[in-house]
């Protein structure tokens, strides 16, 4: 079904010249330059201070896309054609709202988004080989491993999570370089064992299950977002890692079975630590009722609410909310103050250009041409999207509050970066597609 | 491979279709309640960039405006106690009541039109201004009737009959709102309850003012007719209780018992009412029914009809037992006599206008209902004209003026009878319906007749 839909060959498949160019990207690129220029004017028009500073960060913003834009033309990149301005589109909106928040943030995150796309067009042009991730699957976990040992031993306590490194001045989060290693690693580990991992020898408790070489690795996956859970007390994100680790290993074997035992122990090891851990306890307790703590640790998910109802239906305009009564409004909460100030059309417009961007990405993951290939896309496509789904929900307590960042919008050099390396090894395994299927007329995906 | 990607693809469009039901529930189920919660701190901060709308008197005095003193905007009040009760009083710290919580939308112009109006004043960078209210009130005539209260607890409302306008609206004792943030702790521990306002949210025992419904219903009826006069031996027996009565009365017809207000003759006609019918009657005159105003109000209350015995009965009939009005109550009770039967809907906001004088909305007088036919209501204003006359309510006859009145005295646990008058002048073209009410002193004739007295003199003189 996902597959199907016709306008993709124009945009993916592309015309069966050599060097057709990349005209969809170009024309599309202009949604995320208005955008941003449309919500300087009416950032000026609410009288605020600054607003003159959305102009020239709206002409960068968009020169740094288009000179992307040129790098990728110029080496014939073939990668699809919606994934730059999609993200263009989310990093206008979240750097209009941050500079009606704080401009200065606002020039600090165009000068992240630009070593993002310095960062995608690097791997877009030489990291191009993912084929041959398994080859270095364990040194991607070794440095996972030394990553977090490191933020164990040597991280900075910033919102209660225990997971920053700094180093002099210069301050990010590994768990954002995890995230890719991770997702690296698995596409290499399950590339070379998933056919192992799918059949199975041994029978455990009327299961099949692999040889223990083969699981181990995995077990060491979930020991990580344990290890995560336990000494940095960051939840969300070791519930982005587990539960994309998840969907990987489903994807790779289809078998439902991994699925049942990862969530069994999820749900094992979320019990143990809502006994251990008295802040599991309060996130859970504030979840069902913030009303009841909105002094204490309700305060933050009841200032969430506040500002998503007065958005109400086109919210107040851009400049005219008051986002600053929300905690963290730069970070995790911005999705609360887009809501305020752009309305439910503004947030559901948001989540809408999300659901475009993880659409691209897995068809990207569909048409792949080889299983490294699926698994890497389904894989990044499926990080983007719990991680953008656990924010929004944490926000409006559809589920329990976990801090982290909501993508290519919310302030963050090292999320920043992060999300924009990931597009660009989307790009790539879409590349390798439109590459090899030259000459087809369609997708030549199998499905 | 495809087919699990499929599938979690598909799970992740639902979890994001779940996220934005879920969204677009918050915010239009929940958004009203979300963004007006005492706690969102949004709403004061939009108030405080609002030039608030002022609260004018009929004659256009100020009873409310809003002044700045430097970048802080201050609520003024005027007319201070006077008008305490109606105009309310705005406190970041207390919340709002009267007028200012009622009208607060349309004084913040955050309502209608002015709401746009005002978006475009911001984005301009002036202060948005709100909304003006003009009231039926005469600031003069609450003044006096504020004096005439004074260190007493009580109640005075005064209504033109012919279109519900309210004239006077005080209650005794009153509270200063322009102090309200450094006084509300001792004024909302004082068992005099200054911040109750007792026109619309006293209930009282009516007392012999009740006779004016009980009259009116028994007339419309043929009962009083039927009843023709009897002779008072000063007591009412029903079934083995004996209802007492202030005197013996001698020969009384229908006129000379309003006059002396004979607890006999009523209690008698209430009896031949029946439980039903007089609950019927009663209901006309607007008990036991929600009333539209600008401000709160609590419901007059006439007992069950299922549950009145024939005791139960004569005692509504005098306004004792379960019986239970609001000064307002009595005051459209009387207003709806003088206009012929006809009860007018009150009214306290005159004209909502914006700053630059545009009027967004006349209030226009307006039928509640019809209590009573037209002859009924004159031959009980001719009864009432004649306790002016030569019964209970001389002290409230005005030389020279045709005054209609009743008097009251309800009886209470809480020591002396609570004083009642209702009165209307004048009588052949009523201008003013008057209902005052003061606890604990005594028989209405002495105390609340002459308050109602100074209240008709002034509107008389008024035009």
């Amino acid at each position: 079904m996902l597959g199907q839909i016709g306008t993709g060959e124009m945009v993916s498949g592309g015309p069966v010249e050599a060097h057709p160019g990349r005209p969809v990207e170009l024309s599309l690129l202009g949604y995320g330059t208005v955008i941003y220029l449309l919500g300087g004017v009416l950032f000026a028009l609410a009288g605020q201070t600054g607003a003159g500073q959305s102009l020239p960060g709206a002409v960068g913003l968009a020169g740094a896309f288009v000179l992307t834009h040129f790098w990728l033309t110029l080496t014939h990149h073939r990668g699809d054609q919606l994934m730059l301005p999609l993200i263009g589109v989310l990093s206008a909106l979240g750097e209009v709202e941050l500079y009606r928040l704080s401009p200065a943030l606002a020039i600090r995150q165009f000068w992240w988004i630009c070593l993002g796309l310095v960062v995608l067009i690097v791997l877009t042009r030489w990291g191009k080989n993912y084929r041959n991730l398994s080859e270095y699957r364990y040194l991607f976990m070794a440095v996972v491993i030394i990553l977090l040992v490191m933020t164990i031993v040597f991280g900075v306590t910033i919102g209660g999570a225990r997971n920053w490194l700094s180093l002099g001045s210069f301050r990010f989060q590994p768990s954002e370089g995890v995230k890719i290693l991770l997702v690296l690693f698995l596409t290499g580990f399950l590339d070379e064992n998933r056919e192992l991992l799918a059949t199975g020898t041994r029978r455990f408790f009327g299961f099949q299950l692999p040889e223990p070489r083969y699981l181990g690795p995995l077990l060491l996956t979930w020991g990580i977002t344990l290890l995560l859970l336990v000494f940095q007390r960051d939840l969300g994100t070791a519930l982005i890692f587990f539960a994309t680790f998840l969907v990987m290993v489903y994807i790779a074997t289809s078998r439902g079975t991994y699925v049942g035992w990862g969530l069994a122990l999820f749900l094992a090891g979320s019990a143990t630590a809502y006994f251990l851990f008295p802040h599991v306890q309060e996130r859970f307790a504030v979840w069902l009722n913030p009303w009841g703590m909105q002094a204490g640790g309700g305060y933050q998910v009841v200032q969430s609410l506040f500002a998503i109802g007065s958005g109400g239906l086109v919210g107040t305009g851009i400049g005219l909310g008051q986002p600053f009564l929300i905690p963290a409004v730069a970070t995790d909460f911005i999705y609360a103050a887009v809501v305020e100030e752009m309305g439910l059309a503004g947030g559901i417009g948001v989540l809408l250009v999300y659901l475009l961007l993880i659409y691209r990405g897995y068809r990207t993951a569909l048409a792949a041409n080889s299983p490294a290939g699926m698994i890497l896309a389904a894989g990044i496509t499926s990080l983007l999207a719990i991680q953008t789904f656990v924010i929004v929900a944490g926000v409006t307590r559809l589920l329990p509050l976990t801090g982290i960042t909501l993508p290519f919008i919310s302030y963050g050099g090292s999320s920043m970066v992060a999300n924009f390396a990931l597009i660009g090894l989307l790009l790539n395994v879409s590349q390798d597609t439109a590459r090899r299927s030259t000459g087809d007329a369609g997708e030549g995906a199998p499905s | 491979m495809t087919g699990p990607i499929r599938k979690v693809a598909l799970l992740v469009i639902a979890a994001f279709i779940v996220a934005a039901v879920h969204l677009t529930y918050i915010s239009l189920t929940q958004g009203e309640k979300l963004s007006g919660h005492p706690l969102n701190r949004r709403q004061a901060g939009i108030e405080q960039t609002i030039v608030r709308g002022g609260i004018f008197d009929r004659r256009g005095e100020q009873l409310a405006e809003t002044m700045w003193q430097g970048s802080r905007r201050q609520r003024l009040y005027p007319q201070g106690r006077a008008s305490a009760h109606i105009v309310g009083y705005d406190s970041t710290q207390y919340g709002k009541s009267g007028l200012e919580a009622a009208y607060n939308g349309e004084l913040l112009g955050l309502t209608g039109t002015a709401k746009l109006e005002n978006l475009a004043a911001r984005l301009l960078g002036r202060h948005p201004e709100g909304i003006n209210l003009q009231l039926t009130v005469d600031s003069r005539l609450q003044e006096l009737a504020a004096d005439m209260l004074k260190g007493r607890r009580g109640a005075v409302v005064a209504i033109e009959p012919r279109t519900g306008k309210v004239l006077v609206m005080a209650s005794s004792p009153a509270f200063d709102p322009g102090q309200i943030d450094r006084q509300f702790a001792e004024v909302s521990r004082d068992p005099a309850s200054p911040l109750l306002n007792r026109t619309l949210q006293g209930l009282y025992l009516p007392g012999s003012t009740m006779k004016v419904v009980t009259g009116a219903v028994a007339l419309s009826q043929s009962a009083a007719t039927r009843q023709g006069t009897i002779l008072c031996p000063g007591y009412l027996d029903i079934e083995g209780r004996r209802l007492g009565d202030i005197k013996t009365h001698g020969q009384v017809d229908f006129d000379r018992a309003m006059a002396v207000s004979c607890n006999t003759y009523f209690g008698r006609l209430g009896l031949a009412l029946g439980a039903k019918t007089f609950s019927r009657g009663a209901a006309g005159f607007g008990f036991n029914s929600g009333l539209a105003f600008d401000l709160p109000v609590r419901n007059s209350v006439f007992p069950d009809a299922g549950t009145l015995n024939a005791n139960g009965l004569a005692e509504a009939a005098i306004g004792q037992g379960g019986v239970a009005a609001t000064p307002l109550q009595m005051a459209l009770v009387t207003a709806a006599i003088a206009n012929d039967g006809v009860m007018m809907k009150p009214f306290l906001v005159q004209t909502l206008a914006e700053a630059n004088g545009r009027v967004l909305r006349q209030t226009r007088p307006e039928v509640l209902t019809r209590s009573v036919d037209r002859d009924t209501a004159r031959r009980v204003m001719q009864a009432m004209v004649g306790a002016v006359v030569n019964g209970t309510g001389r002290p409230a006859a005005i030389p020279g003026v045709n005054v209609a009145g009743k008097t009251g005295s309800a009886e209470n646990p809480h020591g002396e009878p609570h004083a009642w008058f209702v009165g209307v002048a004048p009588a052949e073209q009523p201008r003013v319906a008057v209902a005052v009410v003061v606890e604990n002193a005594g028989h209405g004739g002495a105390v609340a007749a002459p308050i109602a007295r100074e209240i008709m003199i002034q509107v008389l003189n008024e035009r």
